[in-house]
C-alpha cells in the first residue's frame, strides 16, 4: 500500500512545480514590458564622447548579439528556461560583464541578516506581545494595542525616512546610509563588525517596529477569540488551571500566526527593497531597485527568480508543518476526509 | 439523605455596558438532595442557564451575582476564593456537561493529553500512566472504547463527543454534576444513549445527583426525581416529577405542558396550545407576578401588585400562585 502522505506530498510538490513554472514565465515577461531598449542606453551612454555613429552602431549590434536580444522573443525565452535549468543566470547589463549569479551572491547575504532577525524577533516579540495583552486586558492591552495599530499602519518605508532624517540627519545619532563605512574592507574582524551593526540599527528598528506591531494585533485578535472558546470556559469549569490554559489557547492562535510568518520569510526580498533603497543597504533589494531604473532583464529576472523560490519554498515548508501542528489538516492530508 | 447543595434567594444579575441590569436570575431559592436527578424546565431566556452558572461557579462577567448564598456541607461557596474553588469544588465537587458539548475540547490535543492534565490538576503526584490508566477504566466501565483516548475531538461524532465530555467530567467522582442541555444538539437516539449515560453514573455512585437543564419537558419524564419550573427568572413551581408532568398547578407549567406532545394516549383528541404573548424583557420583569400579563387565569386584582409565595399544595410540592392561596382575603 502506497503511503498516503507521500502521495499528498507527490500532489503538493506537483502544484509547486507548476507555480515556478508560471511565475518564472512572468519573470520572464514583466521586465520586457517596461519601456526602452536598455542596450539603447548602454550605447547612449557611451555615445556621451562624441564617438562616430558606424561605430555606435556596431556596438549596438554586438550587445544585441551578446546578450541574445536579437533573437525572437520564444527563442530567447526557451534560452531563458534553459539556463535556469542549468543555474545560469547570465550576464548584467549594467555592470558588465558582471555575472547575476556573483552579484546577487555578493547582495544575498546583507539582505539575509537584515532581514531575518528583523522578522523572526519582530514575529516572536509580537506574538507574545499579543498573546499577553489578550490575556491581561484592562490598561496593558489598550496601551500595548493602540502602538501595535500606529505602528503597524505606518508604511514601513515612511518609518524608515522618519528613522532616518531625525535619528541620522538630524541628530546624527547614526549613519545616514550603507552596510559599512567607507574605507573599511568586509572582513570577518571586529572592527567591522560592530561598524556593519552599527549601519543594521536604524533599518533594522525600522522593519522590526511595524512587524511587532502587525504580529502582536493578529496574534491579540486570534487570542481573544481562543480565549472565549468553549473548550477554555469547559478546562475552567473543570479545575484546570490558567498557565495550563493559556498554554492550549497559545498553541491553537498561533496557526494562523505560523503563515504569517511563512509570508514574511517569502516576500522578505521583495520587502527589502524600500527599507534598502532608503537606507542604500548593499542588499538584493537596492540590486533589483537598480536593475529595473537601467532594464537590466538578466539582473532583474535573477533577483525574481530568487524571490519566487524564497516565496514558493517557504509556502510548502508552511503546509507541511501545518499538518505536525494541527491535527485536522494532518488528517486531510493523509486522505483520511 | 442531606442536600448536597442549597441556594437561598439567589440573585444573578447581567450588567450591561449602559449600566442597565438584566435579571436573570432573581430571588431563586433551591436544594439539590443527594442521590436525585432534579430537572430545571423553562423557555428560552428564563435564566436557567444562568442559575446553572452560578451553581457551578462559573459566573464571569457581565454577569455578577448580586444576593444569596449556595451552600455546600454548610459553608457558603460563593465566598470562597477563586484558587480554592479552583482546587476544591470545580470538577471535584461540582462538575458541568457544557451546553456547547461540540466544541469543549481543545480541537489540537487528543483526549487523553486533555485528561491527563484535569487529574494532574487534582493528583499532582499521578503519573500520566495512571491518569491514562484510570481514564481508560472509566471508559471501559461506562462502556465507552478505550481508544477515544487516543483520538483528536475531530475524529468522533457528536453523540461520542458528548458521551466523551461527560465521563471527562466526572472523572474526579464529584457530588453535583450540572448538565445543561447536554442534548439539545442531539438526534433522537443519541440523546437516549446520553441519558442512559447520566443515569447509570448516578447508579453506580460515581457521582450523587444531577441538575438537568433543559426546555423540553418530556426529556425530563424519563428519568428526573423533580421538577422545577422556571419563568423570568424565578422559580414558580416545584415538585415531584409526576406531579409537575400530569398535573401542573401554576398557569404557566399547565401550558408549558399543553403546549408539548406527549405520546400518550388520549394525547391524538387533545390541542396543542402555545402560550399567548412573548416572554418578558429581563431588563424590566413585569411586578407582581411575572407571568400576570400572559395569564390565562389572571383573576386577582393583585397579581400585578404583589409577589405571589410558595404555597405547599401536597407533599414536597411547592407552588408560586395566588390561585392556591398565599394571600389573607
Amino acid at each position: 500500500m502506497r503511503n498516503p502522505f507521500v502521495r499528498y506530498l507527490i500532489q503538493k510538490i506537483s502544484w509547486y512545480i507548476l507555480a515556478f513554472f508560471v511565475a518564472v514565465s512572468l519573470n520572464f515577461i514583466l521586465p520586457r514590458l517596461i519601456p526602452g531598449n536598455p542596450v539603447s542606453v548602454i550605447v547612449n551612454q557611451m555615445a556621451t564622447g562624441g564617438v562616430q555613429s558606424d561605430v555606435l552602431e556596431r556596438l549596438y549590434s554586438t550587445y544585441m548579439k551578446e546578450f541574445g536580444l536579437d533573437k525572437p522573443l520564444y527563442i530567447q525565452y526557451f534560452n531563458y528556461l534553459r539556463n535556469i535549468f542549468r543555474w545560469n543566470l547570465g550576464t548584467s547589463f549594467m555592470l558588465y560583464p558582471g555575472k547575476v549569479k556573483d552579484l546577487i551572491g555578493r547582495a544575498l547575504p546583507w539582505t539575509i541578516s537584515l532581514q531575518v532577525p528583523a522578522i523572526l524577533s519582530g514575529w516572536i516579540i509580537g506574538n507574545l506581545l499579543g498573546a499577553f495583552s489578550a490575556y491581561k486586558g484592562g490598561k496593558f492591552d489598550s496601551v500595548a494595542f493602540t502602538l501595535s495599530l500606529v505602528f503597524s499602519n505606518i508604511p514601513y518605508y515612511c518609518l524608515a525616512i522618519v528613522f532616518l532624517y531625525l535619528l541620522a540627519v538630524r541628530f546624527g545619532l547614526f549613519p545616514v546610509g550603507g552596510g559599512y563605512s567607507f574605507g573599511i574592507v568586509p572582513t570577518l574582524s571586529l572592527k567591522f563588525i560592530a561598524d556593519a551593526i552599527y549601519h543594521y540599527i536604524l533599518p533594522y528598528l525600522s522593519m522590526v517596529l511595524v512587524a511587532i506591531g502587525g504580529q502582536a494585533i493578529g496574534m491579540r485578535e486570534m487570542s481573544l477569540y481562543e480565549l472565549t472558546s468553549d473548550y477554555v470556559n469547559y478546562a475552567k469549569n473543570l479545575g484546570v488551571r490558567d498557565e495550563r490554559i493559556i498554554r492550549y489557547v497559545f498553541r491553537n492562535a498561533m496557526l494562523p500566526q505560523i503563515t504569517g510568518l511563512a509570508i514574511s520569510f517569502g516576500t522578505m526580498m521583495g520587502g527589502a527593497l524600500v527599507t534598502e533603497s532608503v537606507f542604500s543597504y548593499p542588499g538584493v533589494g537596492s540590486l533589483l531597485f537598480t536593475a529595473i531604473r537601467q532594464s537590466d532583464y538578466p539582473l532583474i529576472q535573477g533577483c525574481t527568480l530568487i524571490i519566487t523560490i524564497a516565496v514558493l519554498t517557504a509556502n510548502f515548508l508552511v503546509e507541511i508543518a501545518y499538518g505536525f501542528i494541527d491535527p485536522r489538516i494532518r488528517a486531510v492530508q493523509l486522505g483520511e476526509r | 439523605m442531606g442536600n448536597l447543595l442549597t441556594a437561598v434567594n439567589l440573585r444573578a444579575y447581567y450588567r450591561t455596558v449602559q449600566g442597565e441590569e438584566i435579571k436573570a436570575v432573581d430571588d431563586v431559592s433551591l436544594e439539590v438532595r443527594e442521590g436525585e436527578v432534579l430537572g430545571i424546565a423553562g423557555e428560552s431566556g428564563c435564566g436557567k442557564s444562568t442559575l446553572a452558572s452560578v451553581l457551578a461557579f462559573t459566573v464571569t462577567p457581565p454577569l455578577y451575582v448580586v444576593g444569596g448564598e449556595v451552600k455546600a456541607n454548610g459553608t457558603n461557596i460563593l465566598t470562597l476564593d477563586r484558587e480554592t474553588l479552583r482546587r476544591e469544588i470545580k470538577g471535584k465537587y461540582i462538575s458541568i456537561v457544557p451546553q456547547g458539548a461540540m466544541n469543549s475540547l481543545n480541537p489540537t490535543a487528543r483526549i487523553k493529553n486533555f485528561v491527563i492534565d484535569v487529574l494532574k490538576e487534582h493528583f499532582p503526584e499521578m503519573s500520566k500512566e495512571e491518569a491514562i490508566q484510570r481514564a481508560k477504566e472509566r471508559f471501559s466501565a461506562l462502556s465507552l472504547p478505550p481508544r477515544i483516548l487516543d483520538a483528536y475531538p475531530h475524529q468522533l461524532s457528536g453523540g461520542m463527543k458528548q458521551r466523551t465530555v461527560t465521563v471527562i467530567s466526572t472523572l474526579l467522582n464529584p457530588k453535583v454534576l450540572i448538565a445543561d442541555e447536554p442534548t439539545s444538539a442531539l438526534d433522537v437516539s443519541s440523546q437516549k444513549i446520553v441519558i442512559k449515560l447520566l443515569v447509570e453514573l448516578l447508579r453506580m455512585q460515581i457521582i450523587k445527583s444531577i441538575v438537568f437543564i433543559t426546555h423540553e419537558l418530556p426529556l425530563l419524564r424519563h428519568f428526573a426525581d423533580r421538577i422545577a419550573v422556571m419563568y423570568a427568572g424565578r422559580i414558580v413551581e416545584v415538585g415531584p416529577m409526576e406531579n409537575i408532568i400530569f398535573e401542573p398547578l401554576h398557569p404557566y407549567s399547565k401550558l408549558l405542558m399543553s403546549s408539548v406532545l406527549v405520546p400518550e394516549p388520549g394525547m391524538k383528541s387533545k390541542r396543542i396550545e402555545a402560550i399567548p404573548g412573548v416572554p418578558p424583557n429581563l431588563k424590566n420583569p413585569p411586578s407582581g407576578c411575572r407571568f400576570h400579563p400572559r395569564c390565562p387565569s389572571y383573576a386577582k386584582e393583585f397579581c400585578d401588585t404583589s409577589i405571589p409565595p410558595f404555597v405547599k399544595v401536597g407533599p414536597d410540592h411547592m407552588v408560586s400562585c395566588f390561585l392556591y392561596g398565599g394571600k389573607d382575603e
